[in-house]
C-alpha cells in the first residue's frame, strides 16, 4: 500500500493505492474518486470488534455514524482519493504498532483496515464544557490518515505541553493528559473565551491544527440567518 | 522574546518565544499551544464602558489575555479565521485598526477602542475601531491574504475590506451606486482614502462567505 499527499497547502488530499488484497476504511463520504475496480461497503465496525453501538460513540465523537470500507474487485490494483470538508492539510501517520495514536473529534480521515478503531470518552468534565471530547483510539499497525483545518504540526513532548482542545488533531496513547483550564482562574479563562485545554505530560507526539475549526464557526455563525426564519 | 509569523497567507499563526519575566497580550480564545508553566489572565480592553458596549455591538471580545511566565516558554496563537497575520512597529505613532482585527501586541502598546461615529455605523465592520499607539509590536490578522497600498491622493475601498491604516490618512464612508442600494443592503457603501499613507485590505470578507452561505441553510 502507498499512500501520497496531494496539494498539501490550503486543500489537501490523499490518493491511497491498494495492492489486489489490500483494504482499506474511511470516514464516510471522504472519498471523491476511486479506480472502477474499487467495491465500496458500508459498515460501522473498523475490522472485527464494535457494532451498532461503536457507530453511536463515534458520532458523539464528532464522527460519522458508519466507516465506508473499500475492496479491490479484480486482482487488478486500485486507488482511492480521499478529501476532508475543511480545508486543510492531511498528514499521515505510521502507526508502528507499539504506541496506540488518538485522534481528536472530527480529525479521523481513513486508515489501514488492519487498524482497530474505538472510541475513548472523556467523562463528564469534557461534556460540561461543551465541547465534544471522545477521542479516537487507533490500535495496530499500519497508516493512518488524519486531516486538519489549516496546517498541521508535528510537535514533540518533553516533559509537558498545554493545547486547546480545538487544536488538537491526533496523539500518541504514551502521554497523559488531563482537562483544564488555559491559565489562572475558571473565571480568567471564561472572560478571555479560552476554551477548554489538555495538559499533557510525558514524553511523545502530538499533531496540532494551526486554526479551531469550532472558532471559525462560532465568527461565522452570527453572521448566518436564523435558522427557523 | 522571540516573534515568528509562521503560515502566510492561508494560515497564518504567531509563534511566540517569551524570556523569563516577559509579557505578551493577545485576543481572548486565540492560544492554541503553550509550554507549561505559562500563566494567563484576563484584562479588560480600554475601559469597562466602552469594552461593555463594544462587546454588545458585535466587535472585538471584551478581554485580552495577558501571557506571562517565570521561566520562558513557548506559545502558538491563532485567529479564528484563516489567512494572513501582518506585524507593524510602533515608536510613538499610532495605528487604526477596523474591529475584529487586532490579533495580539507587546506589552508596550496601547490599545484604545473608538467609537467610530456615524460613518462606522454605515460601514458594516462594526461601531468600533481600535486605535493602537505607544512602543512595540502589533500583529493583527485578516480572513485571506492582506494587500498593502500606498494612497498618496485619494483610493476607494469597499469598506468590509478595510483592515487597517495609518492614521495620516483620513477618510469618510459615501455611497456607490443608487442610494436604493446603498441604504437597503449595505452593498455599495465604500471608504474614500485622502491624503498620504498605507492602507491594508483584507482579499476575502466573512460577511460575504455568510452571504453565499445563507441561501443553503436549511
Amino acid at each position: 500500500m502507498q499512500i501520497d499527499i496531494h496539494d498539501n497547502g490550503a486543500f489537501g488530499s490523499a490518493l491511497v493505492h491498494l495492492d489486489p488484497t489490500e483494504e482499506f476504511v474511511s470516514e464516510a463520504g471522504a472519498m471523491f474518486r476511486a479506480s472502477d475496480n474499487v467495491d465500496i461497503d458500508v459498515t460501522t465496525r473498523s475490522r472485527s470488534s464494535g457494532g451498532i453501538m461503536s457507530g453511536i460513540k463515534r458520532m458523539i465523537a464528532g464522527e460519522h455514524f458508519f466507516f465506508s470500507r473499500y475492496s479491490v474487485t479484480d486482482g487488478q490494483d486500485a486507488e482511492i482519493g480521499l478529501a476532508p470538508i475543511l480545508q486543510g492539510q492531511v498528514a499521515l501517520i505510521e502507526c508502528d504498532g507499539d504506541a496506540r495514536w488518538v485522534c481528536a473529534g472530527g480529525s479521523y480521515l481513513g486508515s489501514a483496515v488492519e487498524l482497530n478503531i474505538d472510541t475513548q470518552f472523556q467523562g463528564l468534565r469534557g461534556m460540561l464544557s461543551g465541547e465534544s471530547l471522545s477521542f479516537l483510539t487507533v490500535e495496530g499497525r499500519g497508516p493512518l490518515l488524519v486531516n486538519a483545518f489549516g496546517t498541521i504540526t508535528e510537535l514533540e513532548v518533553q516533559g509537558g505541553l498545554t493545547i486547546d482542545t480545538g487544536h488538537v488533531v491526533a496523539f500518541e496513547d504514551s502521554l497523559d493528559y488531563s482537562v483544564g483550564k488555559a491559565g489562572g482562574s475558571w473565571i480568567s479563562s471564561f472572560l478571555t473565551s479560552e476554551g477548554i485545554v489538555l495538559h499533557f505530560s510525558g514524553y511523545g507526539r502530538v499533531y496540532v491544527q494551526s486554526h479551531n475549526p469550532d472558532e471559525f464557526g462560532r465568527t461565522l455563525g452570527p453572521l448566518l440567518p436564523d435558522r427557523n426564519s | 522574546m522571540k516573534i515568528d509569523i509562521a503560515g502566510n497567507p492561508d494560515y497564518g499563526q504567531l509563534h511566540v518565544t517569551l524570556g523569563p519575566g516577559e509579557r505578551f497580550i493577545a485576543e481572548g480564545g486565540s492560544m492554541a499551544w503553550m509550554d507549561p508553566g505559562i500563566q494567563s489572565k484576563a484584562r479588560l480592553l480600554g475601559g469597562f464602558v466602552s469594552a461593555l458596549i463594544r462587546k454588545f455591538t458585535g466587535g472585538e471580545s471584551l478581554f485580552v489575555g495577558e501571557y506571562s511566565t517565570d521561566k520562558g516558554g513557548k506559545i502558538a496563537f491563532s485567529p479564528a479565521q484563516p489567512g494572513s497575520v501582518l506585524q507593524r512597529t510602533l515608536n510613538g505613532d499610532s495605528f487604526m485598526l477596523t474591529g475584529g482585527s487586532f490579533m495580539a501586541c507587546t506589552p508596550g502598546v496601547e490599545l484604545s477602542t473608538k467609537f467610530g461615529g456615524g460613518r462606522a455605523l454605515f460601514s458594516g465592520e462594526g461601531l468600533f475601531l481600535m486605535e493602537c499607539s505607544g512602543s512595540g509590536d502589533l500583529f493583527f490578522n485578516a480572513y485571506g491574504s492582506i494587500i498593502e497600498k500606498e494612497i498618496d491622493g485619494s483610493f476607494i475601498v469597499d469598506t468590509s475590506h478595510v483592515v487597517a491604516w495609518e492614521p495620516s490618512l483620513s477618510y469618510s464612508i459615501q455611497g456607490m451606486g443608487g442610494i436604493k442600494s446603498t441604504l437597503l443592503s449595505g452593498e455599495g457603501l465604500v471608504m474614500k482614502f485622502s491624503g498620504a499613507g498605507t492602507i491594508y485590505l483584507q482579499t476575502r470578507t466573512m460577511p460575504g462567505l455568510a452571504s453565499w452561505l445563507t441561501p443553503f441553510s436549511v
